[in-house]
């Protein structure tokens, strides 16, 4: 403990030179904007500017680029809140109760929610980085294809509490979902499944053509069949901030996303993708008011924020002490680190404590620009609304178009975008919710191939999934979610979504 | 915008459209080279070409610009490559399984989208042996130890690799059959860093990677090399024995290099051959390639062109080998 408190000032000693100051506001300010702008994911930003770190040292290098990952995550919430426009899979839940709140002319508070509630999730999550790496990262080490398995059981069985609709509704959605999710090189025999002879399709759908076309395209198409009333989202500069009534809505909902967000982050593979998508659900699973979830609930926007962040700071644990990549982020930076002759490895601590402690005592600091960054813009952005939609609508359709080509510059993306464009219009019309979908498709393809490798793992036997202990917790929570709400349907109790259901029905005559 | 300002603006960009062929025809090259790399971010290629591009840019006096179009285990980006027009500004970096692709569409009755003869090559510029690797929970100390357990536990040990017919897959596909049809259980993963988690995390006893992305896993010990891939014993890796040492006749690399689609013009081809050479020998590049582990294995197009046919060999080889997977 006391060691690890003389290395962090040492990391800081490290991090507040002026330069390496100036490189963490760079990485920062680039993070920003290529989270801010639909056309660049961080992926594309990291790698791009990799070249430009030739000339600087390691710990120069990896704290700009790390910096433009983890000021993406602050930037990602803008589009979503503002337009409804999803950056990147995880965002995609800011945008149901996010841009709820920005219809009911809150939209200066929900930016300000996101970005508070992103600082405290990420230094959150940066503090259980420098205090409990080394053993978090054997656990997650432990996380294989079978504990995977029974993780994406739970959040299967979590998406009863994903959406504002009803049941069957959302059944329906996660069920077109995970079966878009199929779409591919089936990866254990090497077969292409429903690809029609395009080999854009071997690597599956994307999620982000799909997220950004039933989210945003759609909503861009329904809007000229209603009365659009402008005034609501130009609200006054006072009212940009939170109320008292709202932060006291988003505090826990923040403290259980950062807790939940770090535990999924650290888990190797896509994981952190499902962290916002669990938030949510947890979010609505435990509140009083569920029904207010997808009409502007400020735990709906919180909760995902703080997930989505210090699960990418969780991602850093297994880069940082194993030297083993969660994603193509963590594995771009590895490739940086390696470029500059600093090999990722779990001696990295031992060998490189500068480039490790002034990386780590970089986040703090670049998680404090990023805030200070973020809330003065929060006006700026709120009056982008003021822009009549004759000209903001052109401009975003542009923008998911340009965004979802740069991904992986691929036209298919784009028609799929297109496609589902249209497909979210008809959703809206007949009142489905998207959110099903997205998440079916997020899931799909990792639990097929994770169920599949624990079955060659066993040589088939499903007992593997009972037998090592991660597995088996996630497993009896699961059972244990279903029995609750079987019990529920044997007492014949009815809950909001009965209700819910019932209320659709009487509506349509 | 009027009418007058659309006609001018559209008579602009007709005009400099025109302008372009003159131009092309006489220096090359005249605008910006794109590199397609056809692998994600992060990987083999990408860390070698983005400092390879960087020092090109000042030899061409061009912009380098690489492209990632990933997807299909690089089927994708090698498609596009392909199929782009060959005047020299296309270019395709890609690794090993470049000679894979063909081969496993052709096992599969599938259309081939491209064979090799779509392809020039330019250059190669490092060829990292592979090294067998076992976690640090195995008591196996040699290789015989290895073959001897798995000939008595047929199908029961696990190695994990970065995808079917995939650049790691391959040579544990060799190596089995070089060891007399050794028998062991296959854990296909969807990259080399997955391939690398489930081998650290036991999920997978065996693993074979290469040399630059697991020496800090053998550094730290978490990973036990047994044998090694090359032809010589890697520099890193002084003590580990060649899989010829050890009488089992197989070799192989993960190696980079760069190729230009069929029909790029003759002096084009000569062109990018000569700027490649410098700039693979430039001090930058080749403190790049040290940093990452690896040794400047540079072939310049008649040297490559024979050691791709022979690699290429190996590798149908060894995906006929493995055949179709049931499943």
């Amino acid at each position: 403990m006391e060691s690890t408190l003389i290395s962090l000032l040492h990391g800081f000693s490290v991090a507040l030179q002026p330069d390496n100051l100036w490189y963490a506001f760079i990485g920062c300010l680039v993070g920003t904007l290529v989270g801010v702008l639909p056309g660049i994911g961080p992926l594309s930003g990291i790698s791009i500017l990799l070249p430009v770190t030739f000339g600087l040292n390691a710990t120069q290098a990896v704290i700009m680029l790390a910096g433009i990952y983890y000021g993406s995550q602050y930037g990602g919430s803008t589009t979503s809140i503002l337009m409804r426009i999803p950056g990147e899979a995880s965002s995609v839940m800011t945008c149901i109760d996010g841009n709820a709140m920005a219809k009911k002319g809150r939209a200066g508070a929900a930016l300000c929610i996101a970005a508070v509630g992103s600082w405290i999730a990420g230094t959150f999550g940066i503090i259980m980085l420098t205090l409990i790496a080394p053993p978090l990262a054997t656990i997650a080490l432990r996380f294989g294809p079978p504990e995977y398995t029974a993780l994406l059981v739970l959040g299967l069985i979590f998406l009863a509490y994903m959406s504002s609709t009803s049941l069957v509704r959302t059944l329906l959605m996660a069920c077109i979902g995970l079966m878009l999710g199929m779409i591919g090189i089936d990866n254990m025999t090497g077969h292409f499944r429903y690809s029609f002879g395009l080999a854009e399709l071997g690597d599956g759908i994307g999620i982000v053509p799909v997220a950004v076309g039933l989210f945003g395209l759609g909503e861009i198409l329904a809007t000229p069949s209603h009365k659009v009333v402008g005034e609501v989202i130009a609200p006054k500069l006072r009212e940009l901030l939170p109320s008292r009534q709202e932060w006291r809505e988003a505090s826990m909902p923040i403290a259980r996303g950062s807790v939940l967000g770090f535990i999924i982050g650290i888990i190797p593979g896509s994981a952190h993708i499902i962290s916002s998508f669990l938030s949510y659900a947890l979010e609505k699973r435990i509140s009083k008011r569920p029904e207010e979830f997808g009409k502007g609930a400020v735990a709906g926007v919180a909760g995902p924020e703080a997930a989505n962040n210090s699960a990418s700071t969780g991602a850093f644990v297994p880069m940082l002490a194993l030297g083993i990549p969660t994603g193509p982020i963590t594995a771009v930076l590895i490739g940086a680190l390696m470029i500059h002759g600093v090999p990722a490895g779990p001696q990295l601590v031992s060998d490189h404590p500068d480039v490790f402690w002034g990386f780590v005592a970089s986040m703090y600091v670049g998680n404090l620009m990023l805030l200070a960054l973020n809330l003065p813009l929060v006006g700026l952005f709120v009056s982008l609304l003021r822009i009549p939609y004759a000209y903001l609508y052109p401009l975003i359709i542009m923008f998911c178009v340009i965004g979802v080509y740069e991904v992986s510059h691929s036209i298919v993306d784009v028609w799929i975008m297109l496609i589902m464009g249209v497909f979210g219009y008809a959703l809206r019309k007949f009142n489905f919710d998207p959110a099903p979908l997205v998440l079916g498709l997020v899931i799909a393809p990792i639990f097929e191939q994770s169920l599949r490798q624990s079955l060659i793992m066993s040589n088939g036997n499903y007992l593997i999934f009972f037998s090592r202990p991660i597995s088996l917790g996630l497993v009896i929570v699961s059972i244990g979610l279903l029995a609750l709400s079987a019990l529920a349907f044997v007492l014949n109790r009815k809950d909001w979504r009965t209700k819910l259901a019932e209320a659709e029905v009487g509506k349509t005559p | 915008m009027d009418r007058r300002n659309f006609v001018a603006g559209t008579a602009a960009a007709a005009a400099a459209l025109a302008i372009r062929p003159s131009v092309a025809q006489s220096v090359y090259p005249d605008h910006a080279i794109t590199i397609i790399n056809p692998f994600p971010p992060g990987g083999a290629t990408d860390v070698v070409t983005r400092p390879l591009a960087a020092v090109l840019e000042p030899i061409v006096k061009q912009p380098v610009v690489i492209e990632t179009k990933a997807g299909a285990a690089g089927a994708v980006g090698t498609q596009v490559a392909a199929n782009a027009k060959p005047d020299g500004y296309t270019l395709l970096s890609h690794i090993t399984s470049i000679s894979a692709h063909s081969e496993v569409d052709k096992l599969f009755g599938r259309p081939l989208k491209f064979t090799r003869a779509d392809f020039i090559p330019l250059a190669r510029f490092v060829a990292d042996p592979c090294v067998l690797l076992v976690n640090d929970k195995q008591p196996y100390k040699t290789l015989k130890e290895l073959v001897d357990d798995a000939k008595k536990r047929p199908d029961e040990i696990i190695y994990s690799s970065s995808g079917l017919y995939g650049a790691l897959h391959i040579p544990t596909a060799l190596f089995a059959k070089a060891a007399g049809g050794l028998k062991l259980r296959h854990l296909p993963t969807n990259g080399g860093g997955p391939a690398l988690t489930a081998f650290l995390g036991n999920n997978a006893q065996v693993l074979v990677s290469s040399v630059s992305a697991s020496l800090a896993q053998i550094k730290a010990g978490k990973a036990r090399p047994l044998a090694l891939f090359g032809a010589q014993r890697s520099k890193a890796l002084p003590d580990v024995p060649t899989m010829k040492e050890l009488g089992y006749d197989v070799e192989y690399y993960l190696w980079v290099g760069m190729f230009a689609p069929k029909g790029t013009p003759a002096n084009v081809v000569t062109y990018l051959r000569d700027a490649l050479k410098k700039a693979a020998n430039t001090d930058q590049f080749k403190a790049a390639i040290a940093n990452l582990g690896q040794d400047l294995a540079y072939l310049d197009q008649p040297d490559f062109a024979k050691f791709w046919d022979a690699d290429a060999k190996r590798i149908e080889a060894a995906v006929n080998e493995i055949g179709r997977v049931q499943g």
